[in-house]
């Protein structure tokens, strides 16, 4: 039987093997770049792919299409050209649309024992200025700047420590590199496939140029003036900006590369002659010769895509646009499609936990507190008048979407149900009212939450008037405080604030292998408990300890899956760790699975009907892969 | 007349120290500083903080020395032509500010022409034909396009802008032409999308114009010589021009002075709206995001272009009305 | 000569007057000895549009005293049934029968394929409004509770003049409540600009020397520095977490506080001209103190051009108001005011497909005309010489 299965893969291996040298001696020249190859300024096509070139085959909705075109996008802010490489998303690692791991730049990855990552670069793999992609880019980035003392003063990224313990980084040849720790590290993929990933490859070829050990003095005091830094770190670090794509010059693996120098109103990336993928036609990829980015204000984006500036417009539209955007679609030439977003709750209240005032502290510490408050929001309203009803009402957990879902997790203690909210804090003891029917807390002062928002959207302050109400007829009595953002964070973190409505779990499409953390203590930027999860991630400088039994349970199952040795005993402790939040309900979600506008030109294709358009876990629209969208009909 | 001038230009150079010293103060006012508020919006976006380069960049952008060093620091580079750097856009100020501080000026330029153009005509009609209907017609309109807050015009003129001609919503041309050189598709471009933000800037300063016009108009028209002009059977065109007129140019020239600062400062708000590549988008959004050292020069740059118009429209009454330079001094 | 040709003429046969050519009829003393506050009102009375202005103003600060009254809804009421529901219009005729003010009824129709909210009338469906009635109770200047409306709307009904928001919150109600922070922001800050600016003028200009200089100083600077960014810097300052109260006064303060210039230098320039004046030199001399001369017989000569004047920076405060609001930095949610309500109004939604959002520029264009009309006339009235 296993002999027998063992054929079968290493045949399905030989196979597949076969199509892809059948495939790359039928590549087709990009027409894009036909003069500068005749010319012989770049080599021919089957020279700028690897040997073994990246395949992406299409079925279903997709189909594989033709070269040419140029996408317009908009954007609020130069700031935001970053998104393109987000969009590109041109990762060592990948995620697929189905949400597993594929290996994507790297040829392809071995793990021993969870903790011994082989990284296998591809044969003839170049960057967009035609220089090889070697294990010496791996080796630049290790020793040159991560264990530089002058650049990285703290050592390496500390995201790349285990129990503070660094990688053993050995570079095996030019084609292979290998990260080992001494206990699994079920972080490491992850965070090379995230939509802002760890770069741990740099283009050495290029950076040599402005660091202290490879360029000469005088150089560098002419650089330090040039870039008005104040030492030569500055400059490197000026210059080394890949997730920015502020910098032209900077070779880069991504589909397209920037041409445009900053500061600007305008943006260009044209194609990477370099880049790695092709279609199974033989045609390099990406289809799209270049971007357009037009910077243009935030509040100007949803007209401007309504008058037909945008070819694929998602950044900046809200739900509310929608009306607008679908009567503009009979005049323009584009059409109107709903995505889903990602996030476990698009809004949530998040208790503070650590509140300075002891006695908001201990109602709120109390689980029955926050189920009270949880019965007496009318989530059906609030959906039927802001989202059209087309919102999922339920807690902060999952979504439906997760192989980690149960409809338990999501509904309970979030039905409407007042009579059981006032019973609940007859229950808790302040059962004395004042004149407006407002409860008074054990000391006598009225029962009132101030929920800080940070001022952003009307949403949040038009969810809360909607609270409002109904939890006055629960004798609670709401006030909304807006901020900024830096004073709303500053205010949770110290305690100041009692409350905050903000958006709820990051990613809300988790499998038993994705990373538990957010459920635990493990940040000061989970607004339900700041000082508890500063704790942990200074490792017990700031902060303290938490002092709930069952926070202390969820760190410990946080730590447990780490050392978890199979996927089973990954997916228990997923369901160990959401049960404790259904029971403890430590924030009050709102409302997820809000849908997202998008704008797709009517020629572009490959674009999907419907999909999920959030940064993580979908890098938006990367793991769509952009590269494969193409244009039916070339605009002239 | 030469002591004159050079009186205030001297007069200038502390005016703008304090002016100095005051954006500065201003701009470090709230709470925190860039990066905290570059953290801030990393961590809403759901993006990762590398906070070892955080530390790094507090440390090279100077953000953890004291304030007035930094100060000093920033204005000893302002005179030495360095605006310091924005931290926003890891350039140095003087590159990002490239083309906008010409487009603020064009702007105020045009728009004051405007404003020029439709009020001095309206002016002179509304004085000599006082309290008739045309004087209170007109006047009402110019009043009109005080009141309206500009901001709310501009959105709606925007989208009808649109809708019935075309024109693409938002900045001073197609996109297109952003980055490509000067054509005469480009001139048209422009032009096509100068004409809103001027009417919409302009509107608010015509009224006050018009009303301060007729003002000094009919103080003069009052006056002994006019109606000796008029008894010795000057006709009254003639009459018109040759001496009240004159007189009111003088005030004309004078009153940029009051124009200017509403002009820049309503041009301000309005290129927010339309997202014009001028100074006032980046000044929002710096003064916001606490990009320090760019909001502190474009403050400067927009404190300078005022008093260096009022020294231009100063010095220009000085040329016309004898007055003044010989009593030496303006009393307004 | 001729009897027929004789003059009609009669002797008097009241004691001879020697004045009687320099006394006054009673209409001409009442003229002469008239104070000059009544001067201006006379000319006022007779400045037609000026008066008509004066009586939209007083009508408006007047709505603001009994904004709960006037509102139809209270400030948060909410009808969840009828978001973004276009406004009402009020009949009188239907099917050519005279019935009073009343408004059709409606339904709710969603269109599925644009998500948008639609609500044809019911032609047969007559709702009559009623007057001086009991409606949403409110809380009269937070101080006692109350239900007495001027209108209301019908039973099971809704009356939405100026049509509703994305919550369902009337439009006219808002505008209403929202008179109370725009109308009153101009007044506070008029009175702290008025009284800084006479403050600082008259010390300048009574005092003059080094007075006179640095108050000058100050003046240019701040004169040179363009609104606006100033007003976004200093609101960029404002605590955000401060109550409601607080930023308004905080924002009231800001905004005098580049508007007081214009004023002193009035003050300063008067006061220069008529410090050398005989009275001025007289009072001195019996040993009044300048705070006297200043206050007693200086300024009450051109207090009504102050007047006039300060009336004519009110429309600069209002417009300031909303303008920071417009941008996000001046008043906020839950605090209504009409800055406040066109910012919610400035998105393409809006101008597209709501368009009654809009609606609260219309007052914010009537009070500041109004304004504007009724400063000109006071100052023409406050003119001795026209």
């Amino acid at each position: 039987m296993i002999r027998s299965l063992l054929k079968l893969v290493s045949l399905s291996l030989l196979f597949s093997q076969l199509i892809s040298t059948v495939n790359a001696s039928d590549l087709i020249e990009t027409e894009f770049l036909i003069d500068k190859v005749s010319s012989g300024e770049l080599p021919p096509v089957i020279d700028r792919l690897p040997e073994q070139p990246k395949i992406v085959s299409f079925s279903g909705e997709f189909e594989a299409g033709q070269q040419g075109g140029q996408l317009r996008l908009l954007m609020g802010k130069q700031k935001d050209i970053r998104q393109i490489t987000i969009y590109g998303y041109a990762r060592l690692v990948g995620y697929t649309p189905d949400l597993s791991l594929e290996a994507d730049i790297l040829e392809s990855v071995d793990i021993e024992e969870g903790r011994i990552f082989t990284l296998h670069i591809r044969k003839g793999h170049k960057w967009s200025d035609g220089h090889p992609f070697t294990s010496e880019d791996f080796r630049y980035y290790w020793e040159d700047i991560a264990n530089d003392p002058d650049i990285s003063k703290g050592g390496p990224n500390k995201k790349l420590s285990i129990d503070g313990e660094l990688p053993v980084v050995e570079f095996i040849d030019e084609l292979t590199v290998r990260y080992s720790w001494s206990q699994p590290n079920p972080f490491f993929l992850p965070a090379l496939a995230g939509a802002s990933p760890i770069y741990i490859y740099k283009p050495a070829h290029y950076l040599r140029q402005f660091h202290k050990r490879y360029q000469t003095k005088e150089r560098i005091a002419e650089l330090i003036d040039h870039y008005k830094s104040r030492n030569w770190v500055g400059v490197h670090v000026n210059r080394d900006r890949p997730y920015k794509a502020t910098n032209p010059d900077l070779p880069t693996l991504q589909p397209w590369v920037n041409t445009t120098y900053p500061p600007s109103e305008r943006f260009i990336f044209e194609r990477n002659p370099f880049y790695y993928r092709q279609d199974s036609n033989g045609l390099q990829l990406p289809y799209i010769d270049s971007l357009v980015v037009n910077i243009a204000s935030g509040k100007l984006i949803p007209a401007k895509t309504g008058a037909n500036e945008s070819d694929l417009q998602a950044r900046y539209l809200r739900m509310d646009n929608y009306t607008f955007l679908k009567q503009a679609e009979k005049r323009g030439h584009f059409n109107v499609r709903l995505w889903s977003t990602a996030k476990g709750a698009n809004t949530a209240l998040f208790p503070n936990l650590n509140t300075k005032d002891p006695v908001m502290r201990s109602l709120l510490q109390d689980v029955r507190f926050r189920k009270a408050m949880s019965l007496a929001i009318h989530r059906h309203e609030i959906n039927q008048v802001i989202y059209f009803g087309m919102a999922l009402e339920g807690n902060n957990t999952v979504l439906p979407g997760s192989p980690l879902y149960k409809p338990d997790y999501q509904t309970s203690s979030a039905g409407f149900d007042l009579a059981q909210a006032n019973e609940l804090l007859d229950e808790l003891g302040l059962v004395n009212r004042d004149d407006r029917g407002v409860r008074l807390l054990s000391d006598g002062r009225p029962l009132e939450i101030l929920i800080q928002t940070a001022g952003e959207s009307t949403e949040d302050t038009d969810i809360l008037e909607l609270v409002h109400d109904n939890w006055l007829k629960a004798g609670i009595k709401l006030y909304s405080i807006p901020s900024t953002r830096e004073v709303f964070r500053n205010r949770i973190f110290s305690g100041d604030a009692m409350m905050s409505i903000w958006s709820g779990m990051a990613n809300g499409l988790p499998n038993a292998d994705s990373n538990p953390a957010p459920l635990a203590a493990t940040s000061r930027y989970q607004y339900q408990w700041p000082q508890w999860g500063q704790y942990f991630e200074t490792s017990g400088k700031g902060g303290h300890k938490p002092e709930i039994k069952e926070v202390n349970q969820l760190m410990q199952l946080n730590h447990d899956w780490r050392m978890a040795s199979d996927k089973s005993e990954r997916e228990k402790i997923w369901h160990d760790m959401l049960e404790i939040h259904r029971q403890q309900m430590f924030s009050i979600g709102v409302i997820a699975g809000v849908k997202h506008p998008l704008v797709v030109n009517q020629f572009l294709h490959n674009v999907p009907m419907t999909g999920f358009y959030d940064i993580e876990p979908g890098a938006y629209f990367g793991i769509y892969k952009p590269d494969t969208f193409w244009f039916s009909e070339v605009r002239r | 007349m030469g002591s004159y001038v050079i009186r205030r230009i001297l007069t200038m150079i502390p005016t703008l120290l304090v002016i100095s010293m005051l954006v500065f103060v201003i701009i470090q006012l709230p709470p925190g500083d860039y990066l905290e508020s570059y953290i801030a919006e990393l961590q809403s976006q759901g993006e990762s903080v590398d906070e070892q380069k955080i530390a790094f960049l507090r440390e090279e952008y100077g953000l953890d020395k004291p304030i007035y060093e930094q100060y000093f620091h920033w204005v000893t580079g302002m005179l030495q032509g360095d605006f310091g750097y924005s931290f926003e856009y890891s350039l140095p100020v003087s590159e990002v500010v490239g083309d906008r501080l010409f487009l603020t000026i064009l702007i105020s330029l045009v728009t004051i022409v405007f404003t020029w153009m439709i009020a001095f005509p309206i002016g002179i009609y509304s004085a000599t034909h006082q309290y008739s209907w045309g004087d209170y017609g007109l006047s009402f309109l110019g009043f009109l396009g005080l009141a309206t807050p500009n901001f709310l015009l501009a959105l709606i003129m925007l989208y009808f802008a649109n809708v019935y001609f075309g024109t693409s919503i938002g900045g001073l041309m197609a996109p297109e032409y952003i980055d490509a050189p000067w054509s005469f598709d480009k001139l048209v471009s422009v032009l096509e999308h100068l004409w809103i933000p001027v009417v919409v800037i302009g509107t608010s300063g015509t009224a006050g114009m018009i009303r301060r016009l007729r003002a000094n108009l009919l103080d003069e028209l009052q006056k002994q010589y006019v109606v000796t002009g008029r008894a010795k059977g000057l006709p009254p065109g003639k009459l018109l021009r040759k001496y009240p007129l004159r007189v009111s140019l003088n005030f004309f020239v004078a009153d940029i002075g009051n124009l200017l600062p509403q002009v820049i400062s309503g041009a301000e708000i309005v290129a927010v709206v339309m997202s014009l590549p001028t100074t006032g988008p980046i000044l929002l959004s710096a003064l916001q995001s606490q990009d320090m050292y760019l909001a502190g020069s474009f403050l400067m740059f927009l404190a300078v272009l005022t008093v260096v118009g009022v020294l231009v429209s100063d010095l220009a009454l000085a040329v016309l009305d004898p007055r003044i330079r010989l009593q030496g001094g303006l009393e307004k | 000569m001729s009897r027929q040709h004789e003059i009609e003429h009669y002797v008097s046969s009241e004691p001879f007057d020697a004045h009687s050519i320099e006394a006054l009829t009673p209409e001409q003393e009442k003229y002469y000895l008239a104070s000059q506050w009544t001067l201006m009102w006379w000319k006022l009375k007779r400045h037609r549009l000026a008066l008509i202005c004066g009586i939209i103003l007083a009508l408006n600060y007047g709505s603001v005293l009994i904004s709960e009254f006037v509102a139809p809804y209270n400030l948060h009421t909410r009808n969840t049934d009828y978001i973004y529901s276009p406004p009402q219009s009020v009949h009188l005729f239907h099917e050519g029968r005279f019935v009073g003010p009343f408004v059709y009824g409606r339904d709710y129709k969603l269109d599925m394929d644009l998500l948008l909210r639609t609500y044809p009338e019911r032609k047969d469906d007559v709702q009559p409004l009623r007057f001086f009635c009991r409606g949403d109770s409110y809380q009269f200047w937070g101080l006692f509770d109350g239900d007495f409306h001027f209108v209301c709307p019908p039973d099971n009904g809704t009356f939405f003049l100026l049509g509703t928001d994305r919550l369902g919150r009337d439009v006219f109600s808002r505008i209403t409540y929202g008179a109370r922070i725009s109308l009153t922001i101009g007044l506070v800050g008029i009175m702290i600009s008025f009284s800084f600016g006479i403050l600082m003028g008259g010390l300048a200009g009574y005092y003059g020397g080094w007075v006179d200089s640095s108050v000058q100083r100050v003046i240019e600077v701040i004169r040179s520095f363009p609104e606006l960014p100033l007003w976004m810097a200093l609101s960029a300052v404002l605590p955000v977490n401060w109550s409601p109260i607080f930023i308004f006064f905080g924002i009231t303060v800001i905004l005098a506080m580049l508007d007081w210039t214009g004023l002193a230098r009035a003050v300063r320039s008067k006061l220069i001209a008529l410090r050398e004046e005989d009275f001025c030199t007289a009072a001195e001399l019996m040993g009044a103190k300048p705070s006297r001369i200043i206050g007693r017989h200086l300024l009450p000569g051109f207090m009504s051009h102050l007047i006039a004047s300060a009336t004519l920076s009110i429309p600069a405060m209002i417009l300031g108001e909303t303008a920071l609001s417009f941008l996000g930095l001046g008043l906020r949610p839950p605090i209504t005011s009409w800055g406040v309500l066109l910012n919610e109004a400035q998105n393409i939604n809006v101008v597209a497909l709501y368009p009654w959002l809009m609606f609260p520029v219309v007052p914010v264009i009537l009070v500041i005309l109004a304004f504007n009309f009724f400063g000109d006339g006071l100052r023409d009235a406050a003119d001795p010489y026209k």
